[in-house]
């Protein structure tokens, strides 16, 4: 069923920019080494199942821990494995497996597809698990196997994000790719077996309206199934934003929609699904958006888990000083480390240029490719391609209360009084009133700042000091919710790894 | 342009330039733009900055200044040099003094200043005038971004009250050299005639520089509030308010009270409600709070024309709601955000 979906309070709706990507899949060829981290995506560490020297083929689990809220991982490749170490994405070490490739090709095995109707929840979620498909999504697929902190007659809605509001439209392009919607009508059944009583949610561009009808089309007699075209309005892909929009409930700010019961995946996590329970293959292969001026070609890569960053820094455009960044433009984590390896919850990598400079007189500049909350660049009229780049494009200010964060605060935060507070030291619980444990982290408010002021890293930086008085998450938000699975609540929340 | 500013860069290292770094940075940010790059997320910002900022206001300006030049000639330039000079050296010398960066809210104030002076005023007089606004207005509470007044109003306000004689009678006709003392204001004060609205809009009639063709004002401040530079709330409550309480106050007291069309286009009301209500730092930035504002400076107008023995209510009503700021601020936010209790 269609449903008109509301807009969200504030956001910002960014357009046209270079680096968006065409159409096809490249295949990235099997590398001659791979380092498997042992957490990828949501769930605990697991310990690994190999020793050292031990021959592992293609797709075969090598760590799984079914007592704690984990998903099983797997080698990429055929080989032996060479050792174990210790890698760093961003502040915890992960252990990983490090396997050498025995120069075999596992392509032989080809995927049969096979008629899912026939099987059993049981062995549909045996299936789901096993391929490590249950670590996608924000808090994971829940399954009979502790996939997620919730059971799967916990679940009452699963929203699927059908749209990028950010710089680049991954999602959107993933809706366009042959075959893709099958994928996801299926993909999108499979889940609803699983879960009969959720009702399943979908975002989908208002601009690609064709394949908005075509997929209700294919679900019309579906009760539990709800389509929502919207405008592609950054942070609406959030959580946070996006469930009191279509549901009309409040979210437990800090807290992952599990706790909920609400499940959280994108178009791209379906084809998975889809591939996992209908072709019983595991995900070992990753597809990730190459989004960005500083990609030669923008594209998707087809990639096996665990190859380094190196491999996908060579379709860099040469001479070009680039930052590498996994998620998106806002909020996602620059790659520094590139020994680092892919791992399976990467939806895209994004490379912009590193821009020292920013022209003569560029203040004064008509501005045809400049983004801009204001409208006092030639780009607010015209329709050109806009640059991306990390140039700061003006010197940091005092401000002057211009209000722009206030205006495109999706959660109703005056983002810059409490930066105000924060920056004067003042950490007291007039804070908390201020909503300060709202905050999302979607960092439009720094995006559009004309004074250049990090807003939202004064935000956390006020939520962390608050903790020292007394106040964070649990003591604010969680009075106000009645929250499931909070016991298993060993997991740590990633939230930046949507 | 790479050369260019390897050259510049050793004419910083050398010799007298570098214990200016201060200015040299300043010019440094104007041609060559910032070489920083973001911090990490997000990696990618906007391109709005606030020399742009402030630029777009000027460029709303422009057509104001335009007509100042057009209707008063030379007499404008020299103003608006002299205003720019005289504030830009307070800003500057703050600014060394400081150690901070100059900051870019000063080429605002340094046109708005002349353009609502009287035509005739005396050159010094504008010199002290935008020198006290700058240092008292604004760099006594710590510069742009902490100031509670608006430069520019607290500096006119000096001279009105300082220098009376020179404010009541140095209004000019425009296009002619004739010395006048009635602008449209001072006229219905004391015989409740009114000048054909025509001649208001296109600002044939004697008033201040900048505020005299209206029709540039209007285009002006709907450029800023389309581009988002200003916003919207304060200048359409401004005015509505004021045209309002005008049309109350003029059906029962026709004698003191002009009628509401007249009070929209006679004096300083629409450069005032575009131009420097607006100025974010000293209005509320509460939404509610900018409909307050906007308002009480209104009704503030209205009353002061009628009743005041000045003939101008906008400077007053603006500088005294501008004092009302952070209260309205203060209110607004203790009802928005209630305090809750919350066990530690």
């Amino acid at each position: 069923m269609i449903v008109k979906g509301k807009r969200s309070v504030g956001g910002y709706r960014f357009k046209n920019f270079e680096g968006e990507f065409g159409r096809g899949i490249t295949e990235i060829p099997h590398p001659d080494e791979v380092i498997i981290p042992l957490m990828q995506g949501y769930g605990n560490e697991v310990p690994p199942l190999v020793k050292r020297d031990e021959h592992v083929s293609a797709g075969q689990i090598i760590g799984r821990d079914d007592d704690t809220v984990s998903t099983p991982v797997h080698s990429s490749i055929n080989g032996k494995v060479t050792g174990f170490k210790k890698i760093r994405y961003t502040d915890n070490d992960i252990n990983a497996v490090v396997i050498k490739s025995d120069g075999t090709s596992d392509k032989t095995a080809a995927h049969k597809e096979s008629d899912w109707t026939t099987l059993s929840n049981e062995e549909i979620e045996k299936r789901l698990y096993t391929s490590g498909v249950t670590a996608l999504g924000r808090s994971g697929i829940p399954t009979r196997y502790r996939s997620s902190v919730i059971e799967t007659s916990d679940v009452e809605h699963i929203i699927i994000h059908g749209i990028d509001d950010g710089v680049y439209r991954t999602s959107t392009s993933m809706l366009l790719e042959d075959g893709s919607m099958k994928k996801l009508i299926e993909g999108i059944k499979i889940l609803n077996r699983i879960m009969p009583k959720a009702g399943i949610h979908v975002t989908v561009d208002k601009s690609i309206m064709n394949v908005a009808t075509q997929m209700d089309a294919a679900l019309q007699d579906a009760s539990w199934f709800n389509l929502y075209p919207m405008e592609a309005r950054y942070p609406q892909g959030l959580d946070e934003v996006i469930i009191p929009i279509l549901l009309k409930r409040e979210y437990p700010y800090g807290y992952i929609p599990a706790h909920i019961g609400i499940s959280t995946l994108n178009v791209r996590d379906i084809q998975f699904i889809y591939e996992a329970v209908v072709q019983n293959k595991p995900l070992i292969e990753c597809l990730i958006a190459l989004c960005g001026p500083g990609f030669e070609n923008n594209q998707w890569v087809r990639v096996r888990v665990g190859t380094s960053l190196q491999v996908i820094e060579e379709s860099v455009k040469a001479n070009k000083s680039v930052r590498l960044i996994t998620g998106t433009l806002l909020t996602g984590v620059p790659l520094t480390d590139m020994s680092l390896p892919v791992e399976r919850s990467w939806g895209s990598i994004a490379a912009i240029p590193e821009e020292t400079g920013s022209g003569f007189f560029s203040f004064a500049a008509p501005g045809f490719k400049k983004d801009s909350y204001t409208r006092t660049f030639a780009s607010s009229f015209l329709n050109f391609k806009k640059t991306v780049d990390t140039n700061l494009h003006g010197e940091e200010r005092s401000c002057i209360f211009c209000g722009y964060c206030e205006d495109v605060c999706p959660v109703g935060i005056i983002p810059h009084l409490i930066y105000r507070n924060v920056e004067r030291g003042k950490i007291e619980d007039f804070l908390v009133s201020y909503k300060i444990f709202n905050c999302i982290g979607c960092n439009l408010c720094t995006y559009v700042c004309p004074s250049k002021i990090r807003v939202s890293s004064y935000i956390s930086e006020g939520k962390r000091k608050l903790k020292d008085i007394g106040f964070d998450e649990s003591t604010v938000i969680l009075p106000n919710f009645k929250l499931k699975g909070l016991a298993a609540i060993e997991v740590t929340d990633k939230g930046a790894s949507k | 342009m790479k050369n260019l500013g390897i050259k510049y860069d050793r004419l910083v290292k050398i010799g007298l330039l570098k214990h200016f770094k201060i200015i040299t940075n300043t010019i440094e940010g104007i041609v060559f733009g910032t070489a920083e790059v973001t911090r990490g997320a997000p990696h990618f910002v906007d391109h709005i900055e606030i020399k742009r900022f402030m630029s777009a206001a000027i460029v709303a300006l422009v057509p104001s200044a335009a007509a100042a030049i057009y209707y008063f000639g030379l007499r404008a330039v020299e103003m608006i040099l002299v205003s720019y000079i005289a504030g830009g050296i307070v800003e500057v010398l703050f600014a060394l003094v400081r150690k901070k960066e100059i900051e870019e809210g000063f080429l605002v104030t340094g046109l708005i200043f002349p353009l609502v002076l009287p035509p005739s005023i005396p050159l010094w007089v504008v010199a002290v005038g935008v020198m006290f606004g700058t240092i008292f207005g604004k760099e006594i509470f710590g510069g742009t971004g902490r100031n509670i007044f608006n430069p520019a109003l607290v500096g006119r306000l000096f001279i009105t009250i300082g220098f009376p004689e020179i404010m009541t009678t140095a209004w000019r006709v425009p296009l002619t050299d004739a010395i006048t003392t009635a602008t449209p204001l001072v006229v219905y004060k004391s015989s409740q005639t009114i000048p054909d609205y025509l001649s208001l809009l296109i600002g044939t009639t004697a008033g201040s520089m900048g505020e005299t063709f209206r029709i540039g004002i209007i285009l002006g401040g709907l450029f800023l509030m389309f581009t988002r530079v200003s916003n919207w709330r304060i200048p359409i409550s401004y005015l509505l308010s004021v045209l309002l309480f005008s049309w109350i106050g003029s059906s029962f007291l026709p004698a003191k009270i002009a009628p509401p069309l007249f009070q929209l286009l006679s004096g300083g009301l629409l450069f005032g409600a575009m131009f420097m209500a607006t100025d974010p730092v000293t209005s509320p930035y509460t939404k509610p709070g900018k409909f307050i504002f906007g308002i009480m400076a209104g009704f503030f107008t209205v009353l002061i024309r009628a009743f005041s023995g000045f003939t101008e209510g906008v400077m007053f009503s603006i500088v005294l709601m501008n004092g009302f700021t952070p209260l309205i601020d203060h209110i607004v936010i203790s009802i928005k955000y209630r305090p809750e209790k919350y066990e530690r």
